[in-house]
């Protein structure tokens, strides 16, 4: 079994119409000995960038620490915000400065591009950046959640609608995966503000 | 915490020998990509599945890589590698070009990515077709992992580069013009795309002419379009969740010029 | 900077008893002994001139150039002691290649200044070297619009509407404050450029002696041909 699959995850970004979701379970095993149901794996980076970490624990939250640092020194630079463009470059850069060791991480960046469009991202645990329009998700049960996504998904989404069909994807596809599930929590990224819901689901 | 040094970082190196059982698999290209030198440039095909082991990680992802405003290539091998290393390439061969005030030859891009790559010992695993025009003509190579090259006039690599010879060696002949040469590599990535599992999707081309401003073709054909397949029918009513149909246990707003998160 | 035996070398640029850097005075005179450059920001971009005569005529003025771009969106140009001015716009380039290799867009003008000034600086207060004998000119176009700035040898820099650097840069500069307006279009700037580098240029100006670069709303940096220069030249006579 892969280290990518120590601690388990499942995480899903989603565009709507102008307008973004990311959810994730909530999760933290050891194998398969759950520890904690509360750990988080999606962060806000900054009012219109959010990104998922799946992958290994304490990567995750290394890798955390470092994109807040780089992003904080970044606004500090040059007195603006990150576009959800270059911070994906950045995480991008930083994986693959890391090529022959790296962070066992498998990212995903969602947020909302210049004229308020939805920006979708994902990646290897090597910076290999995979950009879609509709949907991306990454953690150890991604061909479920493919699965779930290519039926769910549909073009224009509203914020609501958005909601219901990542949170349904999400449920569904943590329900047959023993590494992730125990709770989730789902971001929708609007020009206006950001919604986040912690989900009701199966606990075992 | 340093965040100026260059090059690669073997931090985690002696940490993760001792994490790994087995090392987990980074996002390969499968892929089918080619090249032929016609009659008044180049031509570069490529298809554009992505995939982690067995499983389509992108279904449509650009292959063919800018070098130079007259050099471009196509990779193969795991994805970031071949991202990672045509970008640099193509950062070199910029600063180059700025302090020589020269159009970038395409011997100059080969030999700076065969160095590069043999530096590496075949550990970086690019696998290119690079294709460019200069003032010496026409030039097309093919770039093995490991550092070694060949000049020659139709190349094609990856894991459909079978199918892809196979069309090519049919089809090909000296001195064609544009547009059968284009019609050629279209149907030796199609080779790949319907032959070849680890390849798929669209075929993307990127013409390069003598004196001429490069064609860069991305979509060029789409035989496996699915939004026309999902247009076809009826999105049944249980593939729509209705707006309230996740039962959610607590909810936070946060809206942006708020003072405070509303917690509703 | 690692200038090999940096632990046994000192700083040659010290402080004199009246609280002066002579070093960064002396190549403050260097600069203003150095051909004269000028820019002017318009309200749509911006332009850079600089006096390209040459000691004899013997030299072969095709291999001569004084303009230079950083990023596609960005031009330099200096005055003072020209091999300085080269290892500057090296280290600017391959600072801006890195950016861009980072986060996958251009460097920002103000960050390529900051930086060209932050090594500037280095050369003021590092052992076993000599402050950098130039002033530059940076001209660029990005996301905060069209910006025209100055750096001086100290590692200070300045944004500026219009300013001019090297012999004679008082007078031009007082030139350029009369003529200048914050609505001036970049045609207008261009022949207020060559205006003002008439104003002191010895000898007659023409397409050979002089280089022009701007850099417009399309945020290209373009360096003129002596054709393009003839064209603003005969239009401005």
């Amino acid at each position: 079994m892969s280290i990518l699959e120590h601690n388990g995850a499942a995480i899903i970004a989603m565009a709507g119409k102008n307008c973004v979701a990311i959810g994730a379970d909530t999760r933290f095993g050891l194998r398969m000995q759950t520890v904690a149901t509360d750990f988080e794996k999606v962060f806000k980076m900054s009012n219109n960038v959010f990104v998922g970490l799946a992958g290994l624990a304490t990567d995750v939250q290394t890798l955390r620490n470092l994109l807040k640092f780089r992003l904080s020194l970044y606004a500090l630079r040059e007195e603006r915000d990150m576009k959800p463009e270059a911070f994906a470059a950045l995480l991008s850069h930083l994986l693959y400065e890391k090529r022959f060791g790296p962070y066992f991480i498998e990212p995903l960046v969602a947020g909302l591009k210049d004229g308020d469009q939805p920006f979708l991202c994902g990646m290897d645990l090597i910076g290999a950046p995979v950009y879609t329009n509709d949907f991306v998700v990454s953690g150890t049960c991604t061909p479920n959640m493919n699965g779930m996504c290519e039926s769910l998904w549909r073009p224009d989404m509203t914020p609501d609608d958005l909601f219901e069909a990542v949170s349904q994807c999400l449920l569904a596809s943590v329900d047959r995966d023993a590494m992730s599930g125990w709770g989730a929590v789902v971001h929708v990224i609007t020009p206006d503000g950001v919604t986040s819901k912690r989900l009701k689901g199966r606990m075992d | 915490m340093e965040t100026t040094t260059s090059g690669f970082s073997f931090d985690l190196c002696a940490r993760n020998a001792r994490l790994e059982g087995k090392a987990p698999a980074a996002m390969k290209t499968g892929t089918t990509i080619c090249g032929v030198v016609y009659k008044d440039g180049v031509v570069l095909g490529a298809d554009t599945r992505a995939t982690g082991g067995s499983e389509v990680a992108d279904k449509n992802c650009a292959k063919i890589h800018y070098l130079a405003p007259n050099i471009y290539c196509c990779g193969a091998g795991t994805a970031a590698d071949t991202e990672k290393t045509t970008e640099l390439i193509a950062s070199q061969l910029d600063l180059l070009r700025l302090s020589t005030s020269t159009q970038s030859r395409v011997v100059a891009a080969v030999t700076l990515l065969k160095r590069m790559l043999f530096k590496y010992q075949g550990h970086i695993s690019a696998a290119l077709v690079l294709g460019g025009v200069d003032c010496k003509g026409p030039h097309l190579y093919q770039i093995y992992p490991h550092g070694s090259t060949s000049k020659l006039p139709y190349v094609t690599m990856g894991s459909g580069s079978l199918a892809a010879m196979s069309v090519f060696e049919t089809g090909y002949r000296d001195g064609m013009a544009e547009a059968e040469a284009v019609a050629l590599v279209k149907d030796a990535i199609f080779g790949g795309i319907f032959n070849d599992l680890g390849s798929g999707s669209n075929c993307d081309i990127t013409i390069i002419r003598q004196g001429g401003v490069p064609e860069v073709r991305r979509g060029y054909e789409t035989p496996n379009e699915t939004a026309p397949l999902r247009a076809a029918y009826a999105r049944p009513a249980s593939l729509r969740p209705p707006v309230g149909a996740t039962p959610v246990l607590s909810t936070l707003v946060d809206v942006f010029d708020a003072p405070q998160p509303l917690a509703l | 900077m690692d200038t090999g035996d940096s632990s046994y070398s000192y700083s040659l640029t010290t402080f004199s008893r009246s609280g002066k850097l002579l070093q960064i005075e002396y190549a403050l005179m260097a600069v203003s002994e150095g051909k004269t450059s000028l820019g002017i920001k318009a309200r749509n971009g911006v332009v850079l001139c600089t006096d390209k005569k040459l000691g004899s005529k013997l030299v072969d003025r095709d291999n001569v150039r004084k303009l230079e771009s950083i990023t596609p969106s960005c031009g330099v140009v200096y005055a003072g002691v020209g091999p300085d001015y080269r290892v500057l716009v090296k280290k600017a380039r391959k600072q801006a290649q890195t950016y861009k290799l980072t986060y996958g867009e251009h460097k920002p003008i103000r960050g390529l200044v900051q930086d060209a000034a932050a090594v500037m600086q280095e050369y003021t207060q590092s052992g076993g070297v000599r402050p950098f004998g130039v002033s530059l000119l940076v001209a660029g176009f990005d996301d905060d619009g069209p910006q025209l700035y100055q750096v001086d040898p100290s590692g200070a820099y300045y944004g500026w509407k219009a300013s001019a650097i090297g012999k004679n840069f008082k007078n031009a500069r007082s030139f350029l404050e009369k003529r200048y307006s914050d609505e001036v279009e970049l045609d207008d700037a261009i022949h207020t450029a060559l205006l003002t580098m008439r104003e002191g240029f010895e000898g007659e100006m023409n397409e050979h002696n002089i280089e022009l670069g701007v850099v417009g709303e399309d945020r290209t940096f373009k360096i003129l041909t002596p054709a393009e220069i003839k064209d603003y030249l005969d239009e401005a006579n």
